[in-house]
């Protein structure tokens, strides 16, 4: 039994993702290879091979994969992939992109962004937008997974020495060609659709006291919202409302910030997956629905949280 | 660059999920949700998927939209639905097995084969499943080229321009066709169908086949063993301070 | 957020199973080609657009409201696009006649489009509310240049046109109006006066206006029948604009969105519908469809209250439960729809909403039936069903939609109260539906004194017929056999109710007037014992699906818990017998 982990980089640098689907083929079993297709990607090689469990990287260096076009990695990774009892990669917009296709060319059903390794066939994936969780299970010969990164403790970078090997496959497919890329939009997440998002109330005291929670939104990236209450202070403007009569939202990670937690409120963002509330008042109702509370003040908690998250 | 003399025949390909403002429910044998009484509708990925058709063949660059749905025979309504919104006509591959992502693959396959439309166009996950497989899947057993998560579809000469979401930002990438796209929620916003064109989409063309008529096997190698409702929010906790706040967030929530 | 999904299930249970249309459509030419399937369709692409385009403007639009300036009205923001999208959707033109630019369905399914319009923005829902109703009147009372001149652009929802009836001195007694028009030389009247109560007497959805006047000829009889019908457009059709001014909108405690205006008439150019002097039976052509689409305004906000309700309380956490559902484990605080109090609440909302829905789809589809059935003695009864279902519909509904909406206030408890929760806009918005079109004390004198005793109880018989054969039938099923039989005894009490109140007419003419309110509401009643006992019957044996098995549970309540209701109205009508002193002058 050996799994393939496909690498996620940017030809300059291995993404830490690869490490927790590396830990997701830890939790499977067996031995651990780890595929890096690019251009000129040796330095990601190398830092794969230092990935803790990892015993073989294959480097398939060429311009053709050097975008990750599934029409040129996907031959090569269903082709590499008869060795293997799985083959993993991160349930990234690129894994999410050539994986389908692996499978469908090795004619075997994928398993999608799985949150949990129950046995070596067996896993756990979240459906109807998490809303349920699926336990399957695969008699398929190769097990293409891709892997819910968030969902896996990362495995440690260091420490590892994998033989490195270089591999090759039949490069450009001709059917695709990268035109360019816009990476880092540099506004703000919609308040909507953010990951995560950090919210201020009238404990926020002024409206100029904003400038914090947009400082370390900029470090989240995340979307900043309010309370009712501040935006009827003037503290924010009405569309950042979260609540009844403003945006219902379900982060990742929503963070209220001087929010009594009226039940106005709590209607907005309740469905969020971690709650976070940071308040002066030790009763405030908002505290019961958090996942994590912290009584502190504001104006200070505020730069020291920022700092922390650097 | 050339403009294409010919416009394309564009074929869509939609899925019946439920509606997306039910709030699914687990069944209490954990055998899977409880989709008794509960509004269907057309997946929305999918419903930009029709929308983008529709502009392409309004902008002169399609000709004929063909739908396709893989479904029960009650996915006619979604069917119907898309052809109220501009699909020329519609296939309905029927089957009441909930078939998994490659087995669709390969039963659109053979509609590809039939139809041989120069663009096929779907949602990059169904609402249900969430698996987000099939375009991917279809594009391989074609061999087409594949603009996954579009946000935006340009004719560029003789092929096509598709920008695509990813990590972090937007990647453009030029295919040739024929080709596939799969819809992100940004491409477009789908229109609502209007009365007379729901009245007219009654006379349009509906055809059904059986996946046994496309000389297609629907086995499955993935088991569902059981589905649960995700765990409940456990009580919360009270941090002493920020640092122990941001060291609970990595390494307890692992949101950040 | 106030939420809305439309109860599609719950209307093709109605249309499909509990009045069987699709069977009936076959037999109509004029719905031949209309199956169940399309018409799920034509209601499911409704419901899209109600809650996608109109619900969220509810909230904002009553927020903002009207604004007049300088003779012109500009209404909330977003309220022109919507209309934009709704005639561009060919939903403004759904009922009428194919020959004129409409789709040609049936009133049925426009009763459920306006259900869910009148859901998601009553107040919107007032500036092409009057435009069928407008569209059969010009059709049938308009001359052939008029109507070539008119029909189309009100059909296209190019044109909005108004209902001026109202004025200071004459409210409910149109008699007393006013208004004067006088012939003039091209043929046509010059028209003066003041008129109040204008819905969308101006707004900006569209460019002109068509204005149907209630006014009176130089020559005219005093009171009801010396009035004429007149239709003035704000614009002429060579472009000038015509002497009709907006004089300002009212500030109301709902549907503010909705521009109530006062008009002015100042000789303004107009064409004379139908005969001198028969304005009222003209304008009656529109009566009978307005009065039942006022009372799915009633029908609307019972829904949308029964919704928000219903979440709401299974979302609240407070005070542990006496009992709970089968498997819920016990916590600090329950959902308190677990409370029986609030079960009883929204027990009420569910059972009097979904009752009321088979009503008031039932008298669309008679209007159906009466106009395009092919049998001539089935459409003159059906014609008579629906005279006196109107009224009913009508009044009932409207008091109920308030009334609902109160009770889930109630709900919410303080939360009700404050603006967030819009279930206070629902209360403030259901409220005018009681008055306007004819307040609801007048609908109970038109349904007892005009629609039963005027023509000797025929109609009510004939009713009760319907109720009776229903009782026949259920008797069989085991499930349904005591609502049947206790069905068929309102039956009777309602029979001698009726007959007592004829009997006592000679002797004390105002004693239907005293008794006619609770009537009705006990007519009311009766109706929906019908309506639940076919549910029941359609349910019985089907219980595993949980539709069905709460259409069972529905009609246990409703007989249990709401129709002893009944015997109050019939002590009430029995205590009609005493006089009413009057008030001090």
């Amino acid at each position: 039994m050996a799994t393939l982990v496909i690498a996620e980089h940017d030809n300059a640098a291995l993404a830490a993702a690869t490490l927790n689907t590396v830990a997701a083929a830890q939790a499977i079993g067996g031995d651990i290879h780890v595929l890096v297709a690019g251009q000129q990607c040796a330095a990601v090689a190398e830092a794969a091979a230092k990935i803790a469990g990892v015993s073989k990287v294959l480097v398939a260096d060429d311009a053709a994969y050097g975008h990750l076009l599934a029409e040129n990695v996907a031959p090569l990774i269903a082709g590499l992939a008869q060795g293997y009892s799985h083959v993993l990669a991160p349930a990234s917009t690129n894994g999410k992109n050539y994986l389908p296709r692996v499978a469908a060319l090795l004619d075997v059903e994928q398993i999608s962004e799985i949150v949990a390794v129950e046995s070596p066939d067996t896993f756990k994936r979240p459906i109807y937008a998490g809303n349920a969780i699926a336990t399957v299970q695969s008699s398929a010969p190769i097990k293409v997974i891709s892997v819910r990164a968030t969902a896996f403790d990362p495995v440690a970078g260091e420490g590892g020495s994998a033989a490195i090997e270089g591999v090759s496959g039949t490069g450009d497919a001709g059917t695709s060609s990268f035109v360019g890329e816009e990476i880092a939009r540099s506004d703000r997440p919609e308040l909507t659709s953010a990951r995560v998002v950090i919210s201020g109330g009238r404990g926020m005291q002024s409206g100029d006291n904003f400038k914090l929670l947009y400082a370390l939104a900029d470090k989240l990236g995340a979307a900043v919202g309010a309370s009712r209450a501040a935006v009827d202070a003037g503290f924010a403007a009405n569309d950042m409302q979260v609540g009844q009569t403003g945006k219902i939202v379900a982060p990742d990670l929503y963070v209220a910030v001087g929010i009594s937690g009226a039940i106005q409120h709590l209607a907005g963002m309740k469905d969020s997956k971690v709650i976070v509330a940071i308040n002066k008042d030790p009763e405030a109702p908002i505290f019961q629905v958090a996942d994590y509370g912290l009584e502190a003040d504001l104006l200070e908690a505020l730069p020291e949280l920022e700092r922390g998250m650097g | 660059m050339t403009e294409r003399e010919t416009p394309m025949k564009i074929l869509i390909s939609l899925k019946r999920v439920v509606d997306y403002n039910v709030k699914v429910r687990v069944k209490p044998d954990q055998s899977g949700v409880d989709l008794a009484n509960v509004k269907m509708s057309m997946n929305p990925f999918c419903e930009i998927a029709v929308e983008e058709a529709v502009r392409l063949k309004e902008r002169g660059i399609a000709s004929e939209i063909v739908a396709v749905s893989v479904g029960p025979a009650a996915a006619q309504e979604q069917l119907r639905t898309a052809l109220a919104l501009g699909a020329d006509r519609a296939i309905l591959v029927e089957t009441d097995e909930e078939l998994g992502s490659l087995a669709v693959a390969k039963l659109l396959k053979a509609v590809v084969d039939k139809e041989q439309p120069q663009l096929v166009i779907t949602g990059k996950q169904a609402i249900d499943s969430d698996n987000n497989q099939t375009g991917q899947m279809l594009a391989a057993l074609t061999g087409y080229a594949q603009g996954t998560f579009a946000s935006k579809v340009e004719q560029a000469g003789d092929k096509l321009k598709v920008t695509r979401e990813i990590d972090g930002g937007l990647q453009t990438l030029e295919l040739s066709l024929p080709a596939i796209v799969t819809t992100d929620l940004r491409l477009n916003e789908p229109r609502y169908a209007s009365l007379p064109n729901i009245m007219k989409a009654k006379k349009k063309p509906l055809e059904t086949v059986k996946p046994a008529d496309l000389g297609v096997s629907v086995a499955s190698t993935l088991k569902v063993l059981k589905v649960e409702a995700p765990a409940e929010r456990q009580a919360g906790i009270k941090v002493g301070s920020v640092a122990e706040l941001v060291e609970k967030l990595k390494s307890e929530a692992k949101v950040i | 957020m106030w939420h809305y999904q439309a109860p599609l299930r719950d209307m093709r249970f109605v249309i499909e199973e509990w009045l069987a249309a699709p069977a009936d459509w076959q037999g109509m030419p004029a719905f031949e080609s209309l199956d169940g399937e399309l018409a799920a369709q034509v209601i499911e692409e409704a419901a899209r657009f109600a809650s996608g385009v109109l619900a969220p403007l509810n909230a904002p639009g009553d927020r903002q409201g009207c604004r007049f300036e300088n003779g012109r009205v500009t209404t909330p923001d977003g309220f022109p696009a919507a209309y934009r999208a709704f005639v561009e959707g060919g939903w403004a033109a759904l009922a009428c006649a194919p020959e004129d630019g409409g789709q040609g369905l049936p009133q049925l399914l426009n009763a459920a489009l306006l259900e869910m319009i009148y859901s998601t923005n009553h107040a919107w829902a007032m500036y092409p509310g009057i435009a069928h109703g407008a569209y059969e009147c010009l059709r049938a009372h308009g001359t052939p240049e008029l109507r070539e001149r008119y029909l189309a652009d009100i059909v296209s929802g190019e044109i909005l046109p108004t209902m001026c009836l109202t004025e200071p001195q004459a409210g409910s007694d149109v008699g007393l109006l006013r208004s004067r028009a006088e012939p003039a030389a091209d043929g046509g009247y010059r028209l003066s006066g003041s008129k109040l109560f204008a819905s969308g007497g101006e707004h900006d959805l569209t460019g002109n206006i068509l204005h149907l006047v209630l006014a009176r000829l130089p020559d005219a009889p005093p009171g009801s029948r010396g009035i004429s019908l007149f239709l003035v457009p704000k614009l002429l059709p060579d472009g000038r604009r015509n002497a009709v001014r907006c004089d300002g909108i009212e500030h109301k405690l709902g549907i503010r969105g909705s521009a109530t205006c006062t008009l002015s008439f100042e000789h303004a150019e107009g064409w004379l519908l139908g005969e001198p002097h028969k304005g009222l039976a003209a304008m009656f052509v529109m009566m009978n469809s307005a009065r039942l689409h006022v009372g799915l305004q009633g029908l609307g906000h019972a829904e949308a209250a029964w919704q928000n309700a219903a979440q709401y309380a299974a979302e609240r956490r407070q005070m542990r439960a006496v009992r709970r559902p089968p498997g819920r484990a016990e916590a600090p605080a329950d959902p308190i729809h677990y409370h029986p109090a609030m079960r009883r609440v929204l027990l009420e909302l569910r059972t009097l909403t979904e009752g009321m829905r088979a009503l008031g789809y039932w008298t669309a589809h008679l209007l159906d039936e009466a106009e395009q059935g092919a049998d001539p003695a089935r459409r003159a009864r059906a014609q008579g069903r629906a005279m006196l279902l109107t009224p009913l519909v009508k009044a009932f509904f409207t008091e109920q939609g308030f009334r609902l909406a109160s009770a889930a206030l109630q709900v919410f408890g303080g939360y009700g109260y404050v603006q967030e929760y819009a279930i206070e806009q629902t209360l403030r918005d259901s409220r005018i539906a009681m008055i306007y079109e004819g307040s609801n004390e007048i609908q109970a004198n038109d349904l007892l004194l005009r629609k039963v005793l005027g023509d000797g109880g025929a109609v009510l018989r004939d009713l009760l017929e319907e109720f009776r054969a229903e009782a026949e039938v259920a008797a069989i099923c085991p499930d349904c056999a005591a609502f049947a039989a206790t069905l068929a005894h309102y039956c009777d009490c309602l029979t001698t109710a009726a007959e007592g109140l004829a009997a006592a007419t000679t002797q004390d003419p105002e004693r239907p007037y005293r008794a006619a309110g609770d009537f009705l509401r006990l007519l009311g009643l009766v109706a929906l014992a019908f309506a639940w006992l076919r549910s029941a019957r359609l349910a019985a044996g089907r219980g595993g699906d949980p539709f069905y098995a709460g259409k069972l549970e529905s009609a246990a309540f409703f007989f249990a818990y709401l129709l002893p209701e009944a015997d109050h109205r019939l002590a009430l009508i029995e205590a009609s017998r005493q006089p009413l002193p009057f008030l001090p002058e």
